[in-house]
């Protein structure tokens, strides 16, 4: 028996061994995200709840409480709502109209998409501003056509901000589209037309359901980026449209009330939390 | 409508891509009943025919009448037409059951008539037991049937099958070439099969339509393709073959005798004395030996490749010609490589095509 000379396998310490490298590459980025994202999330919370006589909710009572706090968490609500939607309302065309371009104006429109990326958020909202001021590109514009005799308010209004948000957050609700649009065999639409399916249910029925995986990707971002936007809501509208971000940076620059500045953080966090968690849900069941 | 009566017809299609002609005036007649094969390389035009009856490709121009209607002009979903595409196309998002019940429920049927028809069309491809599994967790053979359940239940006036088995591999695509027929037979549908693999369109059609260049080179029954190929093409595409080159020196009523490098040989077909031509027979037409008035060339072996039933011979005849006889067990003796010897084969088994027909 020449097998019997053969020494046995040793499968278990290999298996150790790749178990030990997986967690050696896996170990940096955990520590990064131990130590810079989740410890921080949980002294947020700490401090939210605890104050010089121990544990409190009296943050949470003052925020879920007052008629003026509940409106600052539906501004924040409606500005993340809104941008998404007239988002996806625009993206989701134009994600198609991407993925049947070809050649140089598909390089084209990648381009204008990608390029405003790398521009800051401050330079883009301050753009706006220059844009929609009283004596900025828009109303001048409309004066010397004729349409209007006087300049219109334009900046420091809702539309200004939800314009602005909707411009500055815009690729993170195309780009998931677009790379789920562009994958998708065009044999479904065809299967489902030679059945009998005219454009309309099919688009209902077959190309609708078969993109929603990038749809909820990009509500996902959309809405987490909106939500909790700071820079575009402060140069855009200001002090009379206060969100849970703005009210943070006061409770935490100005006011020096940290337990409150926590507890909306926390309050904002469990928002965005709860839309990326029903996105994911949405995305996981069958139709 | 009677069995004989054309069920679908295709006149005059054309269609061009930009400067390439992919469809040339297709003429084509396909009865009730009737399983049609498109066999042809690639870039022949023959899926863009099956996507023009589909309604899937505009043509330029002509016409196309189904089931005594001009669908020239109607969109895809109001053709009554069913589809199975080589990628199968099955909706990932919706179950087996799903996926089969999609044409009967954008029809609006109802709901107990689509439960019926649903369970029947799995039933007929052996998958009730599958209903309500995903697609993402069926073989592919199994998606392949989920597809043909999905066209055959909306009970379409033509079955459309784009290279419908070529995703399979070679053991379940023989035995789903057999039992496709069987089943399409059962239901009497009318089918049209593109392909270009030739067991495929010899084993599962009525008539195999051969294309080339965007026209049909001809379209016959299978059997009838094979023994009497109707242009030097269809001979190369279908099965094997013996091909010499040579010059016709005489002429009479269908008959030619031909001038070639391995000698004078006699074949069928209609030339003037001078036509360049190449004369052609299939390879079990080939016998070891002289016959009488036969057919005949000498050569030295070059290879023999035994395949179980038959023997394939090639014969080195000289002059860059070469002889391919199949040889079965019964013939006698097999020759070995580099054996001097002699082939005869019939005169009306031979065939002249002219040589301008090549490539």
């Amino acid at each position: 028996m020449t097998e019997a000379a053969l020494p046995a396998p040793v499968t278990a310490p290999a298996v150790d061994r790749e178990r030990l490298t997986a967690i050696g590459f896996v170990l940096p980025s955990f520590v990064i995200i131990a130590g810079v994202f989740a410890l921080p999330l949980v002294l947020l919370l700490g401090v939210s709840v605890v104050d010089a006589n121990g544990l409190t909710f009296a943050h949470y009572k003052r925020l879920l409480g007052t008629p003026y706090y509940l409106g600052v968490i539906w501004n924040s609500l409606r500005l993340g709502l809104l941008t998404t939607l007239i988002a996806f309302l625009i993206s989701y065309p134009a994600a198609f109209a991407l993925a049947r371009a070809r050649g140089a104006l598909r390089a084209i429109l990648l381009a204008t998409l990608f390029l405003p990326l790398a521009a800051s958020v401050i330079v883009k909202a301050f753009a706006w501003t220059i844009l929609l001021r009283s004596d900025g590109i828009v109303n001048e514009t409309l004066i010397a056509l004729g349409v209007i005799e006087d300049p219109i308010r334009m900046i420091f209004t809702e539309t200004a901000l939800i314009v602005g948000a909707v411009n500055i957050f815009l690729p993170f609700m195309i780009l998931p589209i677009y790379a789920i649009v562009a994958q998708l065999d065009p044999r479904y639409a065809e299967a489902a037309s030679t059945l009998g399916a005219s454009p309309v249910v099919t688009f209902f029925h077959v190309i609708l359901p078969l993109t929603l995986p990038g749809i909820i990707a990009g509500v996902a971002l959309v809405f987490s980026l909106s939500v909790s936007a700071y820079v575009v809501p402060t140069l855009l509208i200001g002090e009379k449209y206060p969100t849970l971000a703005t009210t943070i940076a006061k409770a935490y620059l100005l006011a020096r009330e940290p337990g409150f500045g926590a507890a909306a953080g926390v309050v904002l966090l469990g928002i965005a939390i709860a839309v990326v968690a029903l996105s994911a849900r949405l995305s996981r069941e069958p139709k | 409508m009677s069995e004989s009566s054309p069920h679908l017809v295709v006149r005059g299609v054309s269609k061009r891509y930009g400067p390439t002609t992919v469809l040339d005036h297709i003429d084509l007649t396909i009865r009730r009943g009737e399983l049609v094969t498109l066999l042809g390389p690639s870039g022949c035009g023959k899926t863009t025919l099956l996507r023009a009856i589909a309604g899937l490709a505009q043509p330029d121009a002509g016409k196309v009448e189904l089931a005594g209607r001009d669908i020239t002009n109607v969109p895809p979903h109001k053709r009554n037409v069913g589809v199975v595409f080589q990628s199968y196309a099955l909706f990932p998002h919706l179950t087996v059951a799903g996926n089969v019940a999609f044409g009967l429920k954008v029809r609006g049927t109802a709901k107990r008539e689509i439960d019926t028809a649903v369970e029947r069309a799995l039933s007929l491809v052996k998958l009730g037991h599958l209903a309500s599994r995903r697609i993402s967790a069926l073989s592919g053979g199994q998606q392949q049937r989920v597809a043909l359940a999905r066209a055959i239940a909306v009970e379409p006036d033509v079955l459309l099958f784009d290279e419908a088995l070529s995703a399979l591999d070679r053991k379940l695509r023989e035995e789903m070439q057999v039992e496709l027929r069987r089943l399409l037979q059962d239901v009497n549908a009318t089918a049209i099969f593109v392909t270009h693999d030739q067991d495929e369109a010899l084993t599962m059609s009525d008539r195999v339509a051969v294309m080339n260049k965007g026209r049909i080179e001809q379209l016959a029954e299978p059997r009838e393709l094979y023994l009497r190929p109707a242009s030097l093409f269809a001979l190369n595409f279908v099965g094997l073959s013996t091909r010499i080159h040579g010059t016709v020196l005489a002429a009479s009523d269908g008959k030619v005798d031909v001038e070639t490098k391995v000698g004078r040989l006699s074949a069928l077909g209609n030339f003037q004395a001078g036509s360049p031509v190449i004369v052609a027979a299939r390879p079990e037409q080939l016998r070891l030996g002289e016959q009488g008035e036969a057919n005949s060339a000498a050569g030295r072996v070059r290879s023999v490749v035994f395949q179980g039933s038959r023997t394939l011979v090639e014969v080195d005849a000289g002059a860059g010609e070469s002889l391919l006889a199949e040889l079965s067990g019964r013939d006698g003796a097999i020759p070995r490589v580099h054996d001097e010897i002699r082939l005869s084969w019939p005169v009306t088994e031979t065939f002249a095509f002219p040589m301008e027909a090549l490539g």
